[in-house]
This record gives C-alpha cells, structure tokens and sequence, in this order.
C-alpha cells in the first residue's frame, strides 16, 4: 500500500472525497434516470394525442384519400424536423407520410388500442400507433418523433452530472483535509508533550494536558508505561549504585592488605597469606560478576529456557546428598518430601533449589530440619523449602528477592552469595513463567517455587 | 611441549607464560594478532592458547587462518561470555575455551587435556604411597585397612586420584561430584574434603590431599 497517504489527515480526507463521490454518483444516476423517464412520459403522451388527433380527422373526413388532398389539416400541426407520421394501410403502403429524414416504413404488430415503442433504425425514435377500420379499410395511424433532441439534451445533463460530481468529490477532499486536520490537532498537541519526555523528565506525565475523550485512553496508557519506566529507570540507577558499592567492600580490602604489606619487608609466609586472602577477595568479585552476568541474561526479552520433564524426587535427592555434609556439621537434617514430575530447566531448577538450600542451612537453627515438599494444584506446582529459625521481619519480606538486598546490612560474609542467590531465584523463575514467594512466622521460614504446570 | 599464547593484555600474557613455563611447558608469547599469526606458521606448536579480542587481527579471523594450515589444538579465551560467542568459537573449530576470569588451576587442567590427545586412559587400579582405589568394586584400602566410604566421597576420591598431582579448583570438583555447574557459594566442597581427608588422611601418615591455599585441593605425596 504505498499509494495510500502516510498522514492522517490526508487519508480522512481521501476518505471524505470517496464518501461524497459514491453519493454524489447515486444521487446523479437516480436524478438522471427519473428526468429519463419523465421526458419519456411527456413525449409519449404527446405522440397518443396525434393518434387521437388523426382518428378524429379520419372519423370526420370522407376517406383517407379526401384527406390526402388536404394536407394542411395535419401538416401545419406537425411543422417541425423531428415529427413523423404515417397512416398505412393493410399491406403496409403509405396513404400518408410525413417523414423528413426518411426513414424507412416501420413494420409494426396488430394490437388493441394505442401501443408504443422504439423505432428500430439508424435514427432513434419512438413510435406510437393505432389499428383502425374506416369503410372497411384497416389502416394504421403511426405517429413518431425523432429522439435526437431529447437524446442532445440528456447528454448535456449527464455531463453537468459528471463535473458536478467531479467538483463535489474535490471540494469535499479539501473541505475534509481542513476539517480532519483542525480535527485532529489534540494528536499533535499529545505528541509534542510526549516528545518534551526524555530519561531526565520521566516524572512528567500527560494526565490532564486537556484531551479529548478518545485520547485520554491512550494518554493514561502511556501515562501507565511512564511509570512503569520510570520504576525501571529508577531501579537500574538504584542497581548500578548498589554494585558500585557492593564491589567497594573487597577492593577496599584489596587495597588497604596489599599497600600494608609493602610498607616494610616481612616474611615470605606473610606475602603468601596475604595473597591468599587476596585470592579469596577475588573470587568473590569473580562470582559477584558471574552472578551479575547471568541475571542481565536472564531479563533479556529473547531468553529461552529447555524444559525438560524432570522427576522432583531424584532432582532433590541429588540436592540433598550434595549439601549433606555441610547439614551434618551443622546438626541439621535435610528432608525430601517432594514427588512427582515438573515441567523445567534442570540446570536452573537446580540452581534455584541450591540457592534455597544454602540460604536455609545458612539461615536455620542448628539441630533442626529442613524440609522440601511439593504441592500439585491445578494449573501450577509448588516446591516449598521450609526451614525452622527465629523469622524474617515483615518490613524485610517485600525486598527480599531485589539484587544485593540484605536483611542485617552488617552480615556480608566471605561464603555469602553477595546479596544475589535470592534475586537468581526470583529471575529463574521468572524464566519459567512461575514466581517464587516467602512466608516467615514463628514456626518456619517458607519460600515456595511456583512452576506453571499445564494439566 | 610448545605452546603458543596470543594475548594483548601484558599482565595476563606474562603471568600465562610464567605459569605454563613453571608447569614444564615450552611457552612463545604473542602480543597482537598478525604476530601470533607469523609465529603460528612459522613454527609448530602443540597448543595455541587465543585471546578473543585482539589488536590487529582478530581472534576469530587468526583462528580461521590457523585452521586453513593446520589441527593445533586451540583453547580461546573470551571475557564475554556469551552462548553466540561460544558457539563461533568452536565452530570456528576451536578445541575449547574459557571465560575470564578463569582459574588458573582450571586453566591448567584444560591444557593439559588438550595436550593429552586421544580419549583419557581408563585407569582400573589407582596406588598413591600406602593408598589404593579399586574402580570397579569400590574398594578403597590404606595401609592394608579396608575404608568405607559413602558414593560422594568414592567419587571424590577417584577424581583426586585421576588427577594426582593437579590443583583442582572447588568449582571443578563439584562439576566432578555433584554435576553442579554453576559457582555455588557454599562451603560444600571443603566440608566434603574434610570428611574424606578424616577417613583416609587423619590417621594415616604421610597425609595426601593437600590445600592449595586459594586455588583448591591436590592429592599428592608431598616431597
């Protein structure tokens, strides 16, 4: 569609001209065939009283031949061009004629009263005639009338028709283009307040800037996706902020150990300590950026995920055997509870789960169990890690899955996921379609993966 | 061993020659691509090690020029870590790679790998000092004791013994033992060492797995 214009304006116009050309065009054709009509109708009225008119003659005159040699009874009334008369008798012989252009006699069919119809013939005519009997003689009266004239007069008409419609659909174009450009001047008032929106002014907001009713829709929509990025925007500046200074604290110690070791000589067993636990800041940072890397790939749009068909139980087990030692140090039991299959990347869901599992032997109380259950309900799959331990504050609940969010700000260990492993959770399970929720109370901390599961 | 290491970065191309070298290889350094380009078809190497990003000629484009002359084995080296970036490498027909930051420990055991050509031994019967590792009936003796030990452990140990002598990193171990493939930031692989070194090093002497302060754990006879 490369003819059809780019502006709005234009198109409404375009679209006015075509309106008024298909009711114009209708309105032409139906005047044009009842002015037919009516010119139809007169002039056969006129032709049914000549017939009349030389029935009477006849009637009065002795004989048709008498009347032949009174030619001024019927020619004066004709006196014009177009008109046409015969009266014919039984073996079609012209008695009477009046023919100008000489047409050729007409062969017509008996009927009763008087009938008409089209002259056949090079010249268009209408004829009408009459069967009559006078002293035993059948003759027929014709009357005719050339439709040179009213053809003339029609084409005339016709072609008025065409310009004023011609005329109509411009006029309607331009009056249309003016009208729908006034029309739509609150769109281009709309779009120059979106314009004046850029990243330093995503406060502002289009609410109220007097729209009319049609835009007010698409002006609290876009209001609506404002906000949305403006919370965007502001996370990510909120983000880039927090990992600036998440990644302070292990180079301030890089810093502050390896300046202090130049200072003076010391012992190769001090350099080698030294590097070591430079070794295990790095390490961090290493994990902290490898972290990083996969939530920026996990909230790009096109991310895909293999969903596999996995049996939980042995998933889990797998889990469990993996963390068991460190439960065992730590007295705690890790409990599988789950069964049943999920539909979900096993890479991640193992991810997911490992995060969960460390989180809650990190968290819990020692001596105490830790249990992974699962709970089919229509439509979804829930996984739940349930841990016994003194519980998180309400005000830390929202926030606890954002990036780099600690519940005591001082507790930064050195085996910590660096504020992380709990956002992981939340952006796996976002890939999945699912979510992942908390609930803590005096008896448990619970966070429960919510896998979508079509039935 | 000759292998040729084509990296722009001045630190990591010397530390790279400095640890390969100390590792016994026979390490050339290039600092751009047309450079390592030269040396690459000036003489052979047992193994081309290939920074992505290069000055000059482009990883890529030095690895498709490699390959037109010869089946080195290359390792790439990329910092982005990308599955596309992945994906072009090896089907540029590189051998493997590694994202920076790397180990060098895992460095270490992906050369040596490499270099191994051919599918690794199946070895059936591992004997370190007093200590032995049956494969195929899981019998694990020191000093003529018999010890039990749990799958985790057997895998644990088997994977030290295969690599006597090589740090392994933790990550690696736990890809080893538990498939976990991802950096877990948990105390798992030295809790699992702990519990092995208490069964198999404790009572015993000489001890035999040792840490490698900031790198991992090796299994040894300690000179």
């Amino acid at each position: 569609m490369k003819m059809w214009p780019q502006t709005l304006s234009l198109r409404l116009a375009l679209m006015f001209a075509w309106v008024s050309v298909v009711l114009l065009g209708a309105l032409g054709v139906f005047l044009y065939q009842s002015l037919a009509r009516e010119i139809t109708w007169r002039d056969d009225v006129a032709l049914m009283g000549r017939i009349e008119h030389m029935r009477a003659l006849i009637g009065d005159s002795q004989s048709v031949e008498a009347l032949q040699q009174r030619p001024q009874l019927y020619a004066n009334m004709l006196g014009n061009q177009e008109s046409l008369l015969w009266v014919l008798d039984s073996t079609g012989n012209a008695l009477i004629e009046i023919n100008p252009m000489q047409l050729p006699i007409p062969r017509l069919p008996r009927g009763q009263g008087v009938q008409l119809r089209n002259g056949d013939g090079a010249e268009a005519s209408r004829l009408a005639w009459l069967h009559v009997s006078q002293d035993g003689r059948e003759l027929t009266l014709v009357a005719g009338k050339l439709l040179t004239q009213r053809d003339q007069m029609l084409s005339a008409y016709q072609l008025k028709l065409w310009f004023s419609l011609a005329g109509g659909a411009c006029l309607s174009f331009l009056l249309g283009w003016a009208v729908s450009f006034r029309g739509l001047r609150p769109v281009r008032e709309l779009a120059a307040r979106v314009a004046s929106i850029d990243a330093a002014h995503l406060h502002l907001r289009l609410k109220g800037s007097g729209q009319v009713g049609e835009l007010r829709q698409l002006g609290d929509a876009l209001d609506l996706m404002l906000t949305r990025l403006e919370d965007g925007f502001g996370q990510l500046s909120r983000f880039s902020e927090d990992l600036a200074h998440e990644m302070r604290t292990p180079l301030n110690n890089l810093m502050g150990q390896g300046q202090l070791a130049l200072q003076k000589d010391r012992a190769v067993e001090d350099y080698q300590a030294l590097l070591a636990s430079n070794q295990e800041e790095y390490e961090r940072l290493a994990r902290m950026i490898s972290n990083m890397l996969f939530l920026a790939s996990a909230d790009q749009v096109n991310a895909s995920i293999r969903r596999e068909n996995i049996g939980l139980h042995n998933t889990v087990a797998q889990l469990c055997e993996y963390f068991e030692g460190t439960a065992e140090e730590r007295g705690m039991l890790l409990v599988n509870e789950v069964s049943g299959n999920l539909l979900a990347d096993p890479e991640l869901l193992r991810r997911a789960l490992a995060n969960l599992l460390a989180n809650a032997l990190r968290y819990g109380d020692a001596e105490s169990a830790i249990s992974i259950s699962s709970q089919r309900l229509t439509g979804y799959v829930n996984v739940t890690v349930s841990n016994q331990g003194s519980p998180i504050g309400p005000e830390h609940l929202p926030r606890l899955f954002d990036r780099f969010y600690r519940c005591d700000s001082s507790r930064a260990e050195p085996g910590d996921s660096g504020g992380l492993g709990l956002a992981i959770v939340r952006s796996i399970m976002l890939l999945h379609g699912g979510e992942v929720s908390v609930q803590s109370d005096a008896d448990s901390t619970r966070f429960i993966l919510s896998f979508p599961m079509p039935t | 061993m000759r292998i040729l290491v084509v990296e722009d970065e001045p630190k990591a191309a010397d530390y790279l020659r400095k640890g390969l070298g100390e590792s016994g290889y026979l390490v050339e350094v290039a600092h751009n691509g047309l450079d390592g380009q030269f040396l690459s078809q000036e003489s052979d190497f047992d193994l081309i090690i290939l920074d992505v990003m290069l000055p000059g000629l482009d990883g890529w484009q030095l690895l498709r020029s490699i390959r037109r002359k010869s089946a080195v084995p290359v390792l790439f080296l990329t910092a982005r870590d990308s599955v596309d970036d992945r994906v072009k490498g090896l089907e540029l027909g590189a051998d493997d790679y590694l994202v920076k930051p790397f180990s060098y420990a895992e460095l270490l055991a992906r050369v040596r790998t490499l270099l191994r050509r051919g599918p690794p031994r199946e070895v059936e019967l591992f004997r370190v000092a007093d200590l032995q590792l049956e494969v195929l009936s899981r019998r694990v003796t020191r000093g003529g004791d018999r010890i039990t030990l749990t799958n985790q452990e057997f895998s644990l140990l088997h994977l030290l013994l295969a690599r006597e002598g090589e740090v392994l990193s933790r990550p690696q171990i736990a890809s080893h033992v538990w498939q976990m493939n991802f950096d877990s930031d948990t105390n798992v692989v030295d809790v699992a060492i702990r519990r092995l070194r208490a069964k198999i090093d404790d009572p015993y002497a000489p001890k035999l797995i040792h840490t490698v302060r900031g790198m991992g754990y090796k299994l040894e006879v300690a000179e």
